[in-house]
Formats: structure tokens, C-alpha cells, sequence
């Protein structure tokens, strides 16, 4: 029976060493390189942003076809738009002089900025469709059933905060695809019978969708839906650690 | 499960053996790290080759023609072709929230859950649902905006004459047929009640029955229709077999009323085909 010998470390051994083993290091991540099973639990266990999973979870769940990581996507893009709109905010002003005028220094003038503006759209689009197809996945792989009931309410609140945030971004490059698909939209919720009215006139700070109306719509898309949506995720996210992780055959 | 009066939710976490488990670094951040990855190229490329559209500044004065709401919501503009504006536009999404988010209390039963198509008939009952969905949906549009008498007369030279006149599109029940006068002015309420400068105390019953109650009765009706004749067939059992019936056929309708809005609808919120749609910029004074 051959004796496993000790072998001289190799470069890349004391290249590892150097890297993973010093003070600096242990002092930001707690644990050595993730390369063995104990430091691998450890590092989702004691890392901010990996903690939002659990150490272990089931085999069927890192299949890909029962999720599609739909949900994951989801925040993905939401965490995506955070960092481009954060961006085009600082060239952005919500007011009638100078939106569209902005936009056109966006895209003509500050260096990535078209790019940064086409990322911020396509997210947006993408985080609807993805967030629907979310909900159809969740649906049909009847994950809403108990004890997820609430987790699926939640789902639907995340839904309506999603085209909201996305409706409210579109009035803000002060075009006028942008002016009127929002004065069609504000008609449509102004329809309503008796509170309609009220609510079109809450929304728009007037009738028409004018200079009140784009710094309602900025602040409700830059902070207070964002805020909304961050806070109902949070819950959401939560409620799946809490009921145990996905859904699987009971 | 006997003893159980209401299906209580599960406050306990479900057990799994060891044998059976994962660890999420790597097995799922791996996974989680090149579905982001495949992401942010697409859309980088995406970003690269296409520019997000940026048309004229706003000008209250020039209305486009057609003007259109985000295309996420073009499925209610949509609606709103057809029937009472706050019916559309406000009531019909508000009560389709309310019952998808009360889906879970009303299927409470735990079992079939995560796994996909849970139920024996599931994957046949989503199928025939969308289908159903899908050329019921296309139909009532196609009849309301009066195409399918225009292509009977066009293409078999069928026409109905006067007698059928009612039949054309939805309005047409109200316009073409000899409703008597009393039915057009209702009083139902020997007060007139004022709430918040809306009056109800008459009603016209024509206009009622083509703005609220035949939308009303295709939804509704239709999908007590298909969820019955499926039940009847032995293919719904469960609730959860109605709710896939439901919300399958749903996700049709959706898509096809989203898909008309954006691709189907040209100058006037005219029906023509996507190659026909054109945008008139509106200059002022012009149409
Ligand atoms: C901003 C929107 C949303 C985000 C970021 C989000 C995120 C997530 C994530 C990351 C998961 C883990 C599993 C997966 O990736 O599929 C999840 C699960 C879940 N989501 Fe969402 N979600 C959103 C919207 C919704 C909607 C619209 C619904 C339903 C109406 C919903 C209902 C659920 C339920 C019930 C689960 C548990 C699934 C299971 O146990 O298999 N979520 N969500």
C-alpha cells in the first residue's frame, strides 16, 4: 500500500497560500478560499449578499428547467437598473426645459451614454417579461400553494410595482412617444368610475401631463417605487428562506 | 388529513436527507453567475446594436396618430376599443389582481406543488385553454371591429342583409336592432344619486348591454363555459386543474390583446396588418 507523501509545495501552492491566507484577506471574507466543502458553507453563511440563500438547498432546485432562474433574473435586472439609472441620473433634470435636451447630451455627448441609456431601457423591457414569466413559472409549477400562499400576494404586488416603475420612467425622456403614451395611460386610469378623476389628477399634479407631472413621475421613479419594490422584494425573499426554501413534492 | 377542517399552511419546514442536498457555493452560484453572465452580454450587444428610441420633443399641440401607451399596456388600450372606458381600463385589471393574488386561498390543497403540470390533465388542460384563449379572443376582436362580416361579404359574397345588419360588430346590437324606447331610458332609482358628479338613477339598456354586458359575458361567461365543459369532459378534477384552466387561457387572451394593441392597430386604432401600420407624426393643423 503505497504512503501518500507529502510533496513540496508548488509555486502555485504558495501563490494560493499568499493570496487567500494572509491577514488582509481572513479580515474582509472570514473564511479561506471557497474550495472545500466547509469553506464553502461558510462563505454563504457569513457573506452579506450570499446570505440571502441558505447554505444547502434541495438537488432539484439548481435545475435549471424548474426555475429558469426567472426570479433570480428578475432582481438581476432590477439590480441592473439600479446601476444605469444611478448613472443617468447624474445628467438627467426632471424639468420641461431641459429633460429632452438632456437625453440628447446623453446620447451625443457623455462618453458611454447612449450605451448606458439603451442598457437602462432594454432592462426595463426585459425585467417585464422576465418577471411575467416568472409568475407563469411559479404558477404552473404550483409553488403558490401552502404554505406560500402570501409569498404569491407579495409576487403580485411586485408585479404591478414593476410596470409601475416602468411606466413611470417612460414620460422622462420628454419626447413624444414618452408624452403621449402617458397621457394615453393617465386616461385610461382616469376612466375609473368616481375615484378615476381624483387619481389621474394625483398623478399628473393637474389635467394635462405637464411640468408637475414629470417631477411626480421622476420621484416616484427614482426613489419612491424603487424604495416600494426593494422593501416588497426584501419580504419576498425572506418568506422563501422562511417556508423552506422552493417548492418541491411534498 | 381527516382531522384537518382548513388546510392549515405547513409552518414547519419540510425534512430532506443529507443524500439529497447541494451546496449552494458552488452548485447554485455557479449557475446563478452565468445566467447573469449570458444577461449582461445579450443585452450589452443588444445595447450596442439597437438605440432606445428618442422621437421629436413633447408637443402637447401635435397629437401622433395612432397614440399609444406603453406596450405593456396596450392590452387595456385595447380593451378600451371595446367596450365602457372604466370597465376596460380600471375595473377588469383591478378584478383580475384581486382573484390571481387570491389564487392560493382558493387552492389550498398542498399537494402537486414544485413540480411543473402537477395534475394528470394539467399539461392538456393548459394547452387546450390557450388555444381556446387565444382564437376566442382573436375572434371577438375580429367581430367587433366588424372584419368578419367584411371578409364573409369579401371573400364568400355572403351577406346577411338588413335582418342581420345587428350582427356586424358589437355596437351594431344596439344601433341595428328595434329597441324600444322605453328600454333606453330606464329609471331604476327614484332619487338620483349623486356620487362624487357622476348621476345614477337612469339607464339606457342597449348602451349598457354592448358596453358592460356582452364584454362582461364574454369573459366571465366564457371561462365558466370552458372551465364547466372541461369539468364535464373529467379532464378539470381538482381546483387547481379549474385555476390552470383559468389562468392559462388568461395568459392568452393577454397575449393576443398585447400583440393586437402594439402590432395590429394603424391610424384611427384601425385594425390593419403590422406592414400596414403606419405613424402620422401629426403636424398641427393637418390630419
Ligand atoms: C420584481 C419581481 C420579482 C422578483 C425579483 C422575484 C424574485 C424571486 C426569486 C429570486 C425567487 C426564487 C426562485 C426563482 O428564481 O424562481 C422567487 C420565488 C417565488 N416568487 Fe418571485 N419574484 C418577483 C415577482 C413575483 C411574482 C410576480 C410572483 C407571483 C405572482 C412571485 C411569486 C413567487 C413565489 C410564490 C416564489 C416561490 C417559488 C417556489 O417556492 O418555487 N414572484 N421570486
Amino acid at each position: 500500500m503505497a504512503v501518500e507523501q507529502p510533496t513540496k509545495p508548488t509555486v502555485g501552492d504558495k501563490l494560493y497560500d499568499m493570496m487567500f491566507h494572509n491577514y488582509v484577506w481572513k479580515s474582509i471574507f472570514r473564511t479561506g478560499y471557497p474550495n472545500t466543502p466547509r469553506n464553502q458553507m461558510l462563505v454563504v453563511a457569513t457573506n452579506l449578499f450570499l446570505h440571502l440563500h441558505p447554505t444547502r438547498i434541495h438537488r432539484t432546485h439548481v435545475k435549471i428547467t424548474h426555475t429558469y432562474c426567472l426570479g433570480g433574473l428578475s432582481f438581476f435586472m432590477f439590480l441592473g437598473l439600479t446601476v444605469t439609472g444611478i448613472l443617468l441620473m447624474f445628467y438627467y433634470v426632471p424639468s420641461v426645459e431641459r429633460a429632452y435636451l438632456d437625453i440628447q447630451t446623453i446620447q451625443n455627448t457623455v462618453e458611454f451614454g447612449q450605451l448606458m441609456r439603451n442598457m437602462h431601457r432594454w432592462m426595463a423591457h426585459a425585467m417585464v417579461i422576465l418577471v411575467f414569466m416568472h409568475m407563469m413559472r411559479v404558477f404552473y409549477t404550483g409553488a403558490y400553494k401552502p404554505p406560500r400562499e402570501f409569498n404569491w400576494v407579495v409576487g403580485v404586488i411586485l408585479l404591478v410595482l414593476t410596470f409601475l416603475l416602468s411606466f413611470t420612467g417612460y414620460l422622462l425622456p420628454w419626447d413624444q412617444l414618452a408624452f403621449w403614451a402617458i397621457t394615453v395611460g393617465t386616461n385610461i386610469a382616469g376612466s375609473a368610475p368616481v375615484l378615476g378623476p381624483k387619481t389621474r389628477f394625483w398623478l399628473l399634479g393637474g389635467f394635462e401631463v405637464g411640468p408637475q407631472a414629470l417631477i411626480r413621475f421622476y420621484t416616484l421613479h427614482v426613489i419612491g417605487l424603487p424604495l416600494l419594490a426593494a422593501i416588497f422584494m426584501a419580504v419576498h425573499f425572506w418568506r422563501i428562506r422562511r417556508d423552506g426554501g422552493l417548492a418541491r413534492p411534498l | 388529513m381527516a382531522t384537518a377542517v382548513v388546510a392549515r399552511p405547513v409552518s414547519r419546514t419540510q425534512t430532506r436527507s443529507r443524500e439529497e442536498e447541494v451546496l449552494v457555493w458552488p452548485d447554485l452560484v455557479f449557475i446563478e453567475f452565468i445566467a447573469a453572465m449570458l444577461f449582461t452580454i445579450t443585452l450589452f450587444l443588444l445595447s450596442f446594436l439597437v438605440n432606445a428610441p428618442l422621437l421629436d420633443q413633447a408637443n402637447a399641440d401635435v397629437t401622433p396618430n395612432p397614440s399609444k401607451a406603453p406596450w405593456y399596456l396596450l392590452n387595456l388600450q385595447e380593451l378600451l376599443l371595446h367596450m365602457n372606458a372604466a370597465m376596460a381600463g380600471v375595473i377588469i385589471p383591478t378584478i383580475w389582481l384581486v382573484i390571481m393574488g387570491a389564487f392560493p386561498y382558493f387552492d389550498r390543497e398542498q399537494h402537486g406543488q414544485g413540480v411543473w403540470f402537477g395534475t394528470e390533465k394539467a399539461v392538456r388542460l393548459t394547452i387546450v385553454s390557450a388555444v381556446v384563449g387565444f382564437v376566442g379572443t382573436w375572434f371577438l376582436i375580429l367581430w367587433d371591429s366588424g372584419k368578419i362580416a367584411f371578409f364573409l361579404h369579401g371573400w364568400f359574397g355572403l351577406s346577411g342583409g338588413d335582418s342581420l345588419r345587428f350582427l356586424e360588430n358589437v355596437r351594431s346590437v344596439q344601433t341595428q336592432l328595434p329597441w324600444p324606447e322605453w328600454s333606453r331610458n330606464i329609471t331604476y332609482s327614484p332619487v338620483n344619486i349623486v356620487i362624487i358628479g357622476e348621476d345614477f338613477q337612469h339607464l339606457d339598456f342597449p348602451a349598457w348591454l354592448v358596453e358592460q354586458g356582452i364584454p362582461t359575458m364574454a369573459m366571465v361567461g366564457m371561462s365558466a363555459m370552458l372551465i364547466f365543459s372541461l369539468w364535464r369532459v373529467g379532464w378539470v378534477v381538482t381546483r387547481r386543474d379549474a385555476l390552470i384552466v383559468l389562468f392559462s387561457a388568461f395568459v392568452a387572451a393577454y397575449g393576443v390583446l398585447t400583440l393586437t394593441g402594439t402590432a395590429f392597430r394603424g391610424q384611427g386604432q384601425e385594425l390593419v396588418f403590422p406592414w400596414e401600420l403606419k405613424v402620422s407624426e401629426g403636424i398641427p393643423g393637418q390630419e
